[in-house]
């Protein structure tokens, strides 16, 4: 497998809180892979960290064969690396429209841009019926349909969800869960994806990581961890 | 009462100037500037200088103002809030910090620019006659200058690739920098614009009024009192405090002694924000 995406021995503290203690992971290009494990593991710290939003104490974040580490948010946006984090953190004051412009930001071909813009409202017809609401009016689902959009309007390589599936109906999730999987496919884009919803990302993903107290407890394919007793007691309720 | 009201018009729109500037800073950085009103003074020093004392066009001495004052907002925000916002979270400090900066200010421009009021001579001659009230020229020009500078504020906030992301950035920083904006760029600019145009305000009323170096604290209280009744941190309401402080202003010298307009003013404000706290047109949440 030639990793697309690696990340070794990262370390990552707040203050004297170690929030991940040096771990290390691989993706594939055009991989889905999971990282499970309870709240407060670690999983949101990792992508703060792949993103730059968060300065790792220590380790290596590389994609494509170029640094992540120690450049900051931009540049990883600029290198292919969208992220959607938790809570969707669309701009509430903000149209749909304007969101969804807002992930183009650092595209420079404007025909691209809004063969994209159609290509996602094709997808979400609802998002198109609601373009000129304020993005905070719309249902906790049709926000993570714009959280989603927004990161794709900047073209990623590499599409990292934080939570997709938290507080969202049921529905909205099998939806969203199948739109990944479409964009996996059809674009080849790579997706890490973080979940509490362990049965929906085993199910997703080719492999998965699984995270407690900052350190990776096991990892392997899906298939296999969905199947090990040890991770069916834990993550998906016996 | 025509007259009243054309007079009002012309403290109104540069006032809206003054509290978008103020209103941009508070948004971005959830900075209250309290040294708008010396970055204001400025300005109005800048013209002053390139007009008066280099002999060029009044227009580009404006220009100059936005320039150089909104290069001053760009080294504040790079040297003074960044450093200080970096370290601590109270926002107390950032206000200590901006009362700092204008006392700074205007002590550097009293030495630098000396007590002596200054003006410049006028931009154009002649009385315009409107609705039977007559207003001179330079004054009809100022009004149509500052409300252009409007229009072209909001068109640039609503509707370019930069202004969409100062509004994104007011909203959600670390949101904003996941859509690859570089947020240091973005607030110095933003900053910048802000300081620019308290800088543009005050240059443009160098054309009505005189300036001295001690012009900028009301200035910065009054800026202070229009985003607190447009309500703090929106634009469409900086621009209605801007024009209800102008309203206000130019009614209560018409019809009152002087000193009594602004302590009639306070109270109103005093009054209307106990009915409703967050302005007229801001949001209860911030």
């Amino acid at each position: 497998m030639s990793a697309a995406f690696s990340i070794s021995d990262l370390s990552v503290s707040y203050g004297k809180v170690r929030a991940v203690k040096g771990i290390s992971m691989l993706a594939g290009k055009g991989e889905i892979v999971a990282l499970i494990g309870a709240n407060g593991a670690g999983k949101t710290s990792i992508l703060r960290a792949i993103t730059g939003l968060t300065r790792p104490e220590r380790g290596e974040i590389r994609f494509d064969g170029e640094r992540l580490d120690g450049t900051g948010p931009d540049q990883v946006v600029a290198r292919g690396v969208a992220m959607v984090p938790e809570g969707r953190r669309i701009f509430p004051f903000m149209s749909v429209r304007d969101n969804l412009l807002m992930g183009a930001y650092r595209r420079k071909d404007s025909a691209g841009v809004s063969a994209d813009l159609d290509a996602i409202l094709d997808r979400f017809p609802r998002l198109r019926e609601r373009i000129k609401q304020q993005a905070g009016s719309l249902s906790g689902g049709e926000q993570q349909m714009v959280a989603i959009g927004r990161a794709l309007m900047s073209k990623p390589r590499l599409l990292l969800l934080d939570e997709p599936s938290l507080g969202i109906a049921p529905i909205i999730v099998r939806e969203i869960a199948r739109f990944v999987t479409s964009i996996n496919r059809d674009h080849g884009v790579g997706v890490i994806l973080v979940e509490q919803n362990s049965r929906m990302a085993l199910k997703l993903s080719s492999r998965a990581y699984v995270l407690e107290t900052g350190r990776i407890a096991l990892s392997g394919p899906s298939s296999e961890l969905a199947a090990n007793d040890d991770v069916r007691r834990a993550y998906l309720g016996g | 009462m025509t007259q009243v009201l054309l007079n009002a018009l012309v403290v109104g729109t540069t006032y809206a100037l003054i509290a978008l500037g103020i209103t941009i800073i508070f948004s971005i950085m959830k900075v209250v500037n309290f040294a708008h009103g010396q970055l204001y003074m400025i300005g109005g020093f800048v013209v002053y200088y390139f007009n008066v004392v280099f002999g060029l066009p009044f227009w580009f001495g404006l220009l100059m103002s936005f320039v150089i004052v909104g290069a001053l907002g760009i080294a504040m925000e790079l040297f003074l809030f960044r450093p200080v916002m970096l370290r601590v979270k109270r926002e107390e400090v950032t206000m200590l910090l901006a009362m700092g900066t204008a006392v700074f200010l205007e002590s550097l421009a009293l030495i630098v620019f000396g007590e002596k009021q200054r003006g410049v001579p006028p931009i154009a001659t002649g009385i315009v006659e409107l609705f039977g009230a007559r207003l001179p020229t330079g004054r009809v020009v100022v009004i149509v200058v500052a409300a252009l500078l409007i229009v072209a504020l909001m068109l640039f906030i609503g509707y370019t690739k930069t202004g969409r992301a100062l509004r994104a950035m007011a909203q959600d920083r670390d949101a904003t920098a996941l859509q690859g904006v570089n947020l240091k760029w973005l607030s110095a600019m933003g900053f910048g614009l802000g300081t620019g145009l308290a800088g543009l305000a005050g240059g443009l009323l160098v054309a009505i009024f005189a300036v001295h170096t001690g012009a900028g604290t009301a200035v910065s209280i009054k800026a202070f009192l229009m985003i607190m009744i447009g309500g703090a941190g929106v634009l469409s309401g900086a621009i209605l405090g801007g024009f209800v402080l102008g309203v206000l202003e130019s009614v209560g010298y018409a019809l009152l002694p002087g000193s009594m307009t602004f302590l009639i003013i306070f109270l109103i404000v005093i009054g209307f924000l106990i009915v409703r706290p967050h302005g007229i047109m801001g949001k209860p949440w911030g």
